[in-house]
């Protein structure tokens, strides 16, 4: 590890996990059982730049790499699944597209606000008949003089609730298939915009997920982001950045659950030792803390591989499945080693249980990046 | 009236995994007790303008203290740096950080933590000032400004004591007074790219090999030995009420509760 990471990234891990220990760790219970967004630390983190963590400082951000950026996610989702979750789908599906797509008046609109966590974006592809198979989408933004009439039933959206500015998948197209898919950047607030109730989710409860619905929502066409027929191009793009911050959400998630195993079996006793002695809570604990150290090499080489600006879709694809299996098993593991306290909630695994589930679900299952990644290798 | 602040920080081991002591990257840390001393600098420049200049002693693996400390807000970062400094006791450390205060130029004022995380002698900050001739309060919460002297506060024993202190002045500031700002990811961004720590050796303080390191230190630590502490869990008996109250009585006596 100390080959991926600098004096720098030291102290980014330093900080925030100072700061979620402080600030976010105490309510993580409280907030997961009443499936509160928890505003007061949200504007906390706001002001320490956690809303624009590669940003450029141009506009409003932290400039940083993507190290950083997974050592941020990584320490958040340690204390707060859902916050890390909120934190990561922000940076990388909903502002870096804009970065990424957008002309130089949609960046100086959106982004600085953006960055600063003034505005809360939100990325709406996923549809009740449309998930891993995204050009399947039903939505529609039809051209009528300056506008779009956008109308679309977004399901299942990460900030959902909380979100000023939503990056809205749709056919301007109708007719042209997978060619016909863009980007409509739709702003709570505007006419025809509606934030659906929460859903009362497994895990990740912190979150507010939502629906996100337009009803004949008339969109200025200044806001379509890079061309019309680019959807499909754009939604990729903003997957592939977005997996390595998956991957580092169910990378913190399985490490506090490893933490939290380590911290029990040293003080739970059964036959007269903790149950640490016992080599069957050993054996858990060896493959544990091996799964999450090859998780971390993994998704910390997804993200050097970019900053160095070398093809990374491969191994953020490889990154993203691997840790969050592994996040899937750690956690089940803490679980087993707590034995019934671990299915109680008076206990944290049971959180970093539920919540690392979905991290083999969203942004591309499990199934559809195994499908990825076979291609790279069969066709590479 | 503007001040010139000087903090003296310092790298410590935050932890000593398999018991070795290397202060390899890894297991250091900024001193806890140096942030709230940075924290009321920093503020102190906030209410009344001035620099904040933050110097560490030691190797330059220590050198990311500084840039934390600029991360903070801190305006200028100086390590002091020399092989001739290794194996410095406390004395012999003030004494660099005494040479190193004389070449910085004028200031108000200097802060210490009350003691570092990793040795915990609370010396070289009282040594210091004695070294550069300064008045000096120890364990300081709460300090208001004259314009050319300082009332300040500290707790001892039960009593609330104030001082008027001329300056300028060294002072150590008690952990409890502040709480220490968190770091921004951008502050970090810029202080760790940036660069602009400044480095100076033992020549540039115009001392002698003789006088620091191993050669100037009156006290040597020939071995370290982990100490373990035993801990035992006793169960009280009785009904519960009978327990309260048995665990009330422990801990009146223990002097934890009063």
């Amino acid at each position: 590890m100390d080959t991926l990471v600098s004096e720098k990234h030291r102290a980014v891990r330093r900080s925030v996990r100072a700061f979620c220990e402080r600030e976010l760790l105490p309510i993580a219970r409280d907030i997961d059982h009443e499936a509160r967004f928890p505003w007061d630390v949200v504007e906390k983190m706001a002001r320490l730049g956690y809303f624009g963590i590669q940003v450029p400082r141009e506009f409003g951000g932290a400039g940083m790499d993507s190290v950083s950026y997974v050592i941020v996610i990584e320490e958040i989702s340690r204390a707060c699944g859902g916050l890390g979750l909120c934190v990561t789908v922000h940076n990388s599906v909903a502002v870096f597209p804009i970065l990424a797509f957008g002309s130089d008046e949609q960046k100086h609109r959106w982004v600085p606000s953006l960055a600063r966590g003034e505005k809360l974006g939100a990325f709406c592809l996923t549809e009740p008949n449309a998930g891993s198979d995204a050009a399947s989408i039903e939505a529609t933004a039809l051209r009528d003089g300056d506008h779009y009439v956008v109308n679309a039933n977004k399901v299942l959206v990460t900030n959902g609730g909380v979100a000023d500015i939503c990056l809205i998948f749709a056919r301007t197209d109708p007719d042209a298939g997978r060619k016909g898919m863009s980007v409509i950047v739709a702003e709570r607030g505007t006419a025809g915009f509606v934030a659906g109730d929460l859903e009362d989710l497994c895990g990740m409860r912190a979150n507010p997920v939502s629906s996100i619905r337009l009803f004949d929502c008339r969109v200025p066409v200044e806001n379509l982001l890079g061309k019309e027929g680019m959807g499909l191009r754009i939604a990729l793009a903003a997957l592939d950045t977005g997996r390595v911050g998956i991957a580092a959400q169910a990378l913190g998630i399985a490490q506090a659950a490893l933490e939290e195993a380590v911290r029990y079996a040293r003080q739970r006793r059964q036959f007269g030792v903790p149950i640490a002695k016992h080599q069957a809570v050993q054996m858990m604990i060896a493959d544990m803390a091996t799964q999450v150290e090859a998780a971390r090499l993994m998704v910390y080489r997804a993200a050097v591989l970019r900053d160095r600006g070398r093809p990374f879709s491969q191994a953020s694809a490889m990154a993203k499945l691997y840790a969050s299996e592994v996040a899937s098993k750690v956690t089940d593991m803490a679980v087993q080693i707590h034995g019934g306290y671990g299915y109680s909630k008076s206990y944290p695994v049971e959180r970093y249980y539920r919540d690392a589930r979905v991290t083999r679900i969203y942004e591309g299952t499990s199934e559809i990046h195994r499908m990825v990644i076979a291609r790279g290798v069969l066709d590479g | 009236m503007e001040r010139h602040i000087v903090v003296c920080i310092k790298a410590v081991m935050a932890r000593t995994p398999k018991k070795h002591v290397v202060r390899a990257p890894d297991v250091l840390e900024l001193n806890p007790f140096d942030q709230p001393a940075l924290e009321v600098a920093l503020r102190t420049r906030e209410e009344r303008g001035g620099t904040v200049t933050a110097i560490s002693m030691g190797p330059e693996t220590g050198a990311f203290a500084l840039s934390e400390a600029m991360a903070m807000g801190v305006d200028r970062g100086i390590l002091v740096s020399d092989p001739a400094l290794a194996g410095s006791d406390t004395l012999a450390t003030s004494t660099a950080l005494a040479a190193a205060m004389n070449k910085v130029g004028a200031f108000d004022l200097v802060l210490f933590g009350i003691r570092t995380a990793d040795s915990d002698t609370g010396q070289v900050g009282p040594q210091t000032a004695v070294l550069l001739g300064l008045p000096l309060v120890t364990g300081v919460s709460s300090i208001e400004h004259r314009d050319t002297a300082l009332i300040v506060e500290r707790r001892a024993d039960g009593f609330r004591e104030r001082f008027e202190v001329s300056l300028p002045a060294a002072l150590t500031i008690h952990p409890g007074s502040v709480q220490p700002r968190d770091l921004g990811l951008s502050g970090i961004e810029q202080a760790f790219e940036q660069g602009g720590i400044e480095k100076w050796a033992l020549a540039d303080l115009g001392l002698s090999p003789e006088q620091v390191g191993w050669a100037g230190s009156g006290t040597r630590v020939p071995s370290w030995t982990h100490v373990g502490r035993e801990k035992h869990c006793e169960f009280l008996s009785g009904a519960a009420e009978e327990q309260a109250d048995e665990l009330v009585k422990r801990l009146v006596t223990l002097g934890l509760i009063g």
